[in-house]
């Protein structure tokens, strides 16, 4: 695990005096889908902030090697760490192809730029035939497919999306997580971050399950699917007899998770 | 601030117009603005006294609204704070002049210096708050600093510090003049620079603009000090010109305002609105006076309101969009703003 691309280890972090985080463990490797799933309020919105370096923290951060100690929130951008953010925050009253720029805003590489257009609008062909419509007059499946495409305008070897499925329609849903693939493919490690665990897992590699600011499962998206406890919790299924040993060793963690 | 805050969109880009023709309206557009800044500058041999006067309190407007299009135009931030970088700039060339007896340019860049240190450590302070907020926080700002000037003893406490006498309307309006343009070209700038790009992202979606790689603490601190730098240079001219100022006079809240109108009327934003409005509301203010006296600021009033109601966007707004519309224009503004 020596090669892994974001190292999270024993991070502590919150708003103010509030701690929200409490010793969280994450490691995502290069070309992952890494899938970060819990409910309302479990600290993983608090710990993309954390890791962009937009709010401050306790504990090791890594990223490609390097620590993040002492970085601010805009050269951990520059280092390939690109946030897709809830509620897509887009620049409504500019064009999709304005926002798109504004993705590229902190590159000055020109003609890269202009290829980069091509190659996103190619991952978002419904994006191609609406470059001048206004950002804010689209759906909202489209917003969030603009909102990725400009994340992708910025390079980034990590991408982390933000409750991407959030008011959107199942259908929409299907085929944005499909795209998360592609994009994968193209050599872009992928941290998701869902409410919707159904959906996160059925395209992750590998999941966190994270409650009240603590990491409280991980294991490959299969394992997890089958684990009892997060199926009772967040799959809607009521719990079939597992086995004793697997019972009592999840006791420990698992306790939360059954209110 | 409601209107103002709808009146913000993107200063719209000259739809598809690349290659020869475009270039050539560029350059037709470029020729004319020189020619008219030419005009401008020839005024004081052309016109009379009258004239030259109200030029300068023009200039010296136009500069303090885009100025605060620069905070408030383009990053969104709604200023009440930027009469006292102008009190500021007023002081700093009283303070050089009146008790060090420093020449006048000392004392300009006194009060630049003043006026942009307290707009970065003020912004550090205040940008982190939004909309509303950052207004009243400004606002109470300039009052309470009315009142720290007044018990100044190196300000001449509340009253006021009296600058040595220079009779030279030309020299001001030439310098009222130059700092208007240097203002209007810093704006220009602004509307095609990446920095600017910067700023007009934070305005339409701040989170959005963080999480994009701008560092928006630096870029709205930035923004608000050279807001204040032309602002703080403006006071400066004023105080040399008008040679007598104390607090009430120079930290005025009521001035702030009416950089707010002027931007907004013109067109928060972009580049030359702030300009027109200037003027045009001057010239109407004035038409007004001598025509009517006393009941001259009830009919300005009622000229704010109505452009409010049928161009909430300002002229730049309108320029661009009436053309096909037609008188329609002013039917879908009051239509779209349910007025």
């Amino acid at each position: 695990m020596s090669e892994s691309l974001l190292r999270v280890a024993r991070l502590d972090a919150g708003y103010g005096e509030m701690p929200v985080l409490r010793g969280v463990n994450v490691d995502i490797r290069a070309a992952e889908i890494v899938a970060l799933v819990g409910g309302n309020g479990a600290g993983k919105t608090t710990l993309l902030r954390a890791i962009s370096r937009l709010i401050p923290s306790q504990g090791e951060l890594r990223f490609d090697g390097r620590s993040l100690g002492g970085t601010t929130a805009d050269q951990v951008f520059e280092m390939g760490l690109v946030q897709v953010p809830e509620g897509r925050q887009l620049f409504d009253h500019m064009s999709v192809e304005e926002n798109l720029q504004m993705g590229a805003y902190a590159r000055r590489d020109k003609t890269a730029i202009e290829a980069d257009l091509d190659r996103v609008y190619g991952i978002f062909p419904a994006l191609a035939g609406r470059r001048r419509q206004l950002a804010g007059s689209m759906s909202g499946g489209e917003q969030q497919m603009c909102a990725m495409a400009r994340a992708l305008m910025a390079r980034p070897r990590l991408l982390m999306v933000d409750e991407m499925s959030l008011g959107l329609a199942p259908v929409i849903v299907d085929s944005l997580l499909d795209t998360m693939a592609r994009i994968r493919s193209e050599g872009v490690t992928v941290l998701l971050v869902e409410q919707d665990v159904h959906a996160a897992l059925s395209v992750a590699d590998r999941g966190y399950v994270m409650q009240i600011g603590e990491i409280v499962r991980e294991g490959t998206a299969k394992e997890l699917e089958s684990d009892p406890d997060v199926r009772r919790a967040y799959l809607g299924e009521i719990a079939t007899a597992s086995s004793p040993g697997r019972a009592a060793r999840s006791r420990a963690t698992g306790r939360r998770m059954e209110d | 601030m409601k209107r103002a805050g709808a009146a913000q969109r993107l200063p719209e880009p000259p739809e598809g117009e690349p290659g020869a023709r475009g270039a050539a309206t560029r350059a037709a557009r470029r020729t004319a603005l020189a020619l008219a800044v030419a005009a401008l500058a020839a005024l004081p041999w052309i016109g009379n006294t009258v004239l030259v006067q109200f030029g300068i309190s023009v200039l010296l407007l136009a500069t303090l609204a885009q100025g605060w299009n620069i905070i408030g135009g383009y990053t969104g931030y709604p200023s009440f704070g930027n009469s006292v970088f102008y009190g500021l700039g007023a002081y700093g060339v009283a303070i050089a002049m009146v008790q060090y007896e420093l020449p006048f340019w000392v004392g300009m860049l006194l009060g630049l210096g003043l006026g942009v240190a307290f707009a970065g450590l003020l912004g550090l302070a205040v940008l982190r708050l939004k909309g509303h907020h950052f207004a009243i926080c400004t606002l109470g700002l300039a009052l309470v600093m009315t009142a720290i000037v007044s018990n100044l003893e190196i300000a001449g406490g509340n009253i006021g510090l009296v600058l040595p006498l220079l009779r030279s309307e030309v020299l001001f309006y030439e310098l009222a003049l130059g700092l208007a343009v240097l203002a209007t070209l810093t704006v220009l700038w602004l509307s095609r620079s990446r920095f600017g790009l910067g700023l007009i992202a934070i305005r339409e979606n701040e989170e959005g603009a963080a999480v994009m790689g701008v560092n928006t603490t630096f870029y709205k601190v930035i923004a608000f000090m050279l807001s204040a730098a032309f602002t703080a240079l403006a006071g400066g001219i004023y105080a040399y010109h008008i040679t007598y100022i104390d607090p009430v006079g120079v930290f005025d809240v009521v001035l702030n305002v009416k950089m707010i109108i002027m931007a907004v009327f013109g067109g928060p934003g972009s580049v030359l609105g702030p300009v027109v409005g200037a003027l045009i509301l001057s010239a109407t203010a004035e038409v007004l006076a001598a025509r009517l006296t006393g009941a001259a600021s009830l009919f300005f009033g009622i000229v704010i309101v109505v452009a409010v109601v049928f161009m909430p966007r300002g002229i730049a707004h309108l320029v661009r969009h009436i053309g096909p519309a037609g008188w329609r224009y002013f039917i879908d503004n009051v239509r779209t703003h349910r007025l």
